[in-house]
C-alpha cells in the first residue's frame, strides 16, 4: 500500500516524540533513547490498531527497528 | 469519547502536554500496570479542561493500598483509582500461579473481604483531602469455582456482594464517585474487555477498546459537567401522542392501549426532572384554550404545575423559546428543547445556536429511551440540593413578586419590607456548602470575574486561616429562594480580599449584594475591601452594581473603601431583616 510508511511514522512520532522527523526512518530500539520496554509495547498495539493486525505471535526481534517493523508490514500485506 | 484510537489518544496527550496553561493533576493509585489507561486517561481529560496541561501521577506498580494512600498525599487536584480484582488478591489475577480449590475459594472470599474493607478505608481517608473517583473491577472473574459458567457460582455470588458493600460504604463518603458498571457495559461488552496476552505480557489486562471506555467514563467523572438547567418541550407528538387541534383533549394519549406508553414514559421523566430542580417550560403552535384543557387532564404523568411557562401561540418556536428564556434568565447553552419536527428543530437552532436541539422519534420507543438516557447525562447531577427543588417555584414567586411590585409603584425599599424579605448571612466553612461552589462555577451575570474552582482548589482555599466563606440566602413572604450568593475571599487586617463573588440572577433586585457588603465591613471591622474583579462576556450585572457603588466604572482589581460605601450606597435603611450566622 503506498501509505503504508506514512502511517508507519505517523505511529512511530506518537509513540516516539522525541524523535524529529528526519530521525524517524532511521531509528533503533538501541539508538533511540525513549525506546524502551513501554515504548515497544505502545508501539506495538498502535500498530496493531492502525493496520488492523495482531502481532502477539510473531517474532519480537521483528519490531527493533523502523525498517525491521515496514519490512514486515510490507511482508504481511499491511 | 469513547472508543478513541490509541494513536489519536497520544496525539491529544502530546498536545496537552504542550499547552502552557496551569497543570491539572490527577493521580492515578492502582495495582496494574496502568500503561494505555494513563494515555486514555490524559487524552480524555485534555478535551475535559481544553486549557490546561494534563499531568498523571502514578504510584507503584502492584502497590494498590500504597497508591492510595501517596494519593492521599499527593498535590492532586483529583484521585482516580482503579480497581481489578487482583487487587482484593493476587489469587484472582490470571498472573498467579497459586493452587486453586473450593477450599481456597473460601480462602479467597476471606482475603477479599479484608482487603475490602482495608481499601474502603483508605479511599475515605483519602476522599477527606480531594475528590476521588473509583472504578470497581470491570473484568470476568476467573473460573476457579466448581459451577459451570451459567451458573451464578455462590464464590462469584460472594465476591459481587462485598464489592456491593464496599461501593455502599464509600458512596456515602462526600467526594467519592464511582464509575457507573451498567453504562460501562453499554460501551465495552464484557467479552472484549480482557487482553491476556496483554496482561501476561506487560501487567495491562484492558483491550484498547475498553481502556479508552473506562478513561472516557472516568474523565466524565472527574469534570462532571455542568447540568443543563431547563427542558422546552413540544406538545403534539411529543409530550402526547396526537394533534391535539385536530384529534380533541380526548384524543391525545400516552397510554399502553393507545400504543403511546412511551409519551408516558417521557412524562415521568419530565416530572422526574422537574422534581430535581430542572426548569420545564412549553413551547407549542396551538390554540392557548386547546392547550390549557389538555393540560387539565388528570391523568397526565406529571402535574402540569411543572410547566413554567407555557408558551402557546401559532408564531415561530424561536420566538417561543426566547421569551422562555427571558423568563428565566438563563443563558440558551443551558437549555434542551425538544421537538417531534425537524423543521421545528432547525428553526429554533438557528436563532439559538447553543440550545441543545433533540428530535423526540415519535413512534420509536428504543429512540426515545435514547432520549430520555440523554437527557439524564444532560441534565445529571451528583446531588439534589435543597436550592435545586425550590427553583422552579422562586422563579415563579419571582414574577409574581415583580407583577406586585409593579402594581404597588412604591419604592424598592418601602416595597421590600412589604414583602417580609430576610437575608440569612452564614460564615460557617466547616464543613464547606456544596452549594457554594455549586454557585461559584455557574453564575455568569453577577460574577465577580468568571473564575471557577474544582473541588480541591476550593477546598485548599479554605484551609488558609485568614480566609472566610459568605453564604447568603433569601426568603420573602413569597416564599425561600434559599442560598443565593457567595462571597469568598481573605482577610488581611483591615483589609478583606475578595476573589469570588457571585449571585443568582433570582436574588437580583433585592439589594442583598448591599447587605453582604454592610456585614463585611461590619464583622470584620475593615477600612477597604479589594475585588479581584475582572470583566467578563456577561458579568454586566455585576459591573453595573460596581458602578453604582463606586460612582465609576470598574477597574481591574478596584477597592471599595467603608467611608465611600456608607457615603453612595444608601442603603442602610433596613428593607430587609438580617440575619448572621458563623
Amino acid at each position: 500500500m503506498d501509505d503504508l510508511e506514512p502511517r508507519l511514522t505517523a505511529c512511530f512520532a506518537a509513540v516516539l516524540p522525541e524523535l524529529k522527523p528526519a530521525e524517524i526512518a532511521g531509528a533503533t530500539a538501541a539508538s533511540v533513547a525513549g525506546w524502551d520496554s513501554v515504548a515497544t509495547v505502545t508501539l506495538l498495539a498502535v500498530i496493531e490498531e492502525e493496520f488492523g493486525i495482531s502481532l502477539a505471535e510473531e517474532n519480537p526481534a521483528c519490531f527493533e527497528s523502523y525498517a525491521s517493523i515496514l519490512a514486515y508490514l510490507k511482508g504481511s500485506g499491511g | 469519547m469513547a472508543n478513541m484510537k490509541l494513536l489519536e489518544a497520544l496525539k491529544l496527550a502530546k498536545l496537552a502536554n504542550n499547552r502552557e496553561g496551569e497543570a491539572f493533576i490527577c493521580f492515578l493509585a492502582t495495582g496494574l500496570n496502568p500503561l494505555h489507561l494513563t494515555t486514555f486517561l490524559a487524552a480524555e481529560l485534555s478535551l475535559l479542561f481544553a486549557e490546561r496541561k494534563i499531568e498523571i501521577q502514578q504510584g507503584l506498580y502492584g502497590d494498590l493500598l500504597g497508591n492510595i494512600t501517596r494519593l492521599a498525599k499527593a498535590d492532586a487536584e483529583v484521585g482516580v483509582v482503579l480497581l481489578e480484582w487482583s487487587d482484593f488478591d493476587a489469587r484472582l489475577g490470571i498472573r498467579s500461579s497459586a493452587v486453586c480449590g473450593p477450599a481456597v475459594c473460601n480462602d479467597i472470599i476471606e482475603t477479599v473481604n479484608a482487603r475490602a474493607s482495608e481499601i474502603g478505608f483508605r479511599l475515605k481517608d483519602a476522599a477527606a483531602q480531594m475528590p476521588i473517583v473509583v472504578s470497581f473491577p470491570t473484568l470476568p472473574v476467573l473460573p476457579l469455582s466448581f459451577s459451570p459458567g451459567w451458573q451464578a457460582s455462590s464464590f462469584e455470588v460472594e465476591l459481587d456482594s462485598i464489592m456491593q458493600a464496599v461501593r455502599k460504604d464509600i458512596s456515602q463518603a462526600g467526594q467519592v464517585r464511582i464509575l457507573s458498571s451498567r453504562r460501562l457495559d453499554l460501551l465495552s461488552p464484557l467479552k472484549e474487555r480482557w487482553d491476556i496476552e496483554a496482561d501476561l505480557l506487560s501487567g495491562f489486562p484492558y483491550t484498547i477498546s475498553h481502556a479508552s471506555g473506562v478513561a472516557a467514563l472516568l474523565a466524565q467523572l472527574v469534570r462532571r459537567p455542568e447540568p443543563k438547567k431547563g427542558l422546552i418541550t413540544d406538545l403534539d407528538d411529543t409530550l402526547w401522542r396526537g394533534i391535539v387541534g385536530e384529534v380533541g383533549i380526548e384524543g391525545i394519549s400516552w397510554h399502553l392501549d393507545h400504543h403511546s406508553q412511551m409519551h408516558a414514559f417521557y412524562q415521568r421523566l419530565l416530572g422526574a426532572l422537574s422534581a430535581e430542580g430542572v426548569l420545564l417550560g412549553i413551547a407549542s403552535k396551538n390554540e392557548p384554550a386547546v392547550v390549557e384543557a389538555a393540560l387539565r387532564r388528570k391523568d397526565l404523568a406529571l402535574p402540569a404545575s411543572a410547566f413554567f411557562p407555557i408558551e402557546v401561540s401559532w408564531g415561530p418556536k424561536s420566538e417561543a423559546v426566547s421569551r422562555i428564556l427571558k423568563n428565566w434568565n438563563v443563558g440558551a447553552d443551558s437549555v434542551v428543547f425538544i421537538d417531534d419536527s425537524p423543521l421545528e428543530l432547525a428553526e429554533v437552532k438557528a436563532s439559538h445556536p447553543e440550545v441543545e436541539c433533540i428530535q423526540f422519534a415519535t413512534k420509536d420507543g428504543a429512540a426515545i429511551y435514547e432520549v430520555a438516557m440523554r437527557l439524564r447525562d444532560l441534565f445529571g447531577r451528583s446531588a439534589v440540593l435543597n436550592e435545586d427543588t425550590i427553583r422552579a417555584q422562586s422563579i415563579r414567586r419571582s414574577h409574581a413578586l415583580a407583577d406586585e411590585f409593579e402594581t404597588a409603584k412604591s419604592t424598592s425599599e418601602d416595597f421590600l419590607q412589604q414583602v417580609q424579605a430576610e437575608i440569612g448571612l452564614n460564615f460557617d466553612k466547616s464543613p464547606l456548602d456544596p452549594r457554594a461552589l455549586e454557585l461559584v462555577n455557574k453564575t455568569n451575570q453577577f460574577n465577580l470575574n468568571g473564575k471557577r474552582f474544582t473541588e480541591a482548589a476550593w477546598q485548599n482555599y479554605f484551609r488558609d486561616d485568614s480566609s472566610f466563606l459568605l453564604v447568603a440566602s433569601y426568603t420573602d413572604k413569597f416564599g425561600p429562594l434559599g442560598k443565593i450568593a457567595v462571597i469568598a475571599g481573605q482577610h488581611h487586617g483591615k483589609t478583606l480580599d475578595i476573589d469570588a463573588w457571585v449571585m443568582s440572577c433570582r436574588a437580583f433586585s433585592r439589594r442583598i449584594e448591599y447587605h453582604c457588603l454592610e456585614e463585611l465591613f461590619t464583622k470584620f471591622d475593615i477600612d477597604e475591601i479589594r475585588l479581584d474583579f475582572a470583566m467578563t462576556e456577561r458579568n454586566g450585572p455585576l459591573r453595573e452594581f460596581l458602578q453604582n457603588v463606586l460612582g465609576k466604572p470598574p477597574e481591574l482589581g478596584c477597592t471599595i473603601s467603608k467611608q465611600l460605601f456608607e457615603s453612595r450606597s444608601g442603603i442602610v435603611r433596613e428593607p430587609h431583616g438580617v440575619g448572621t450566622n458563623g
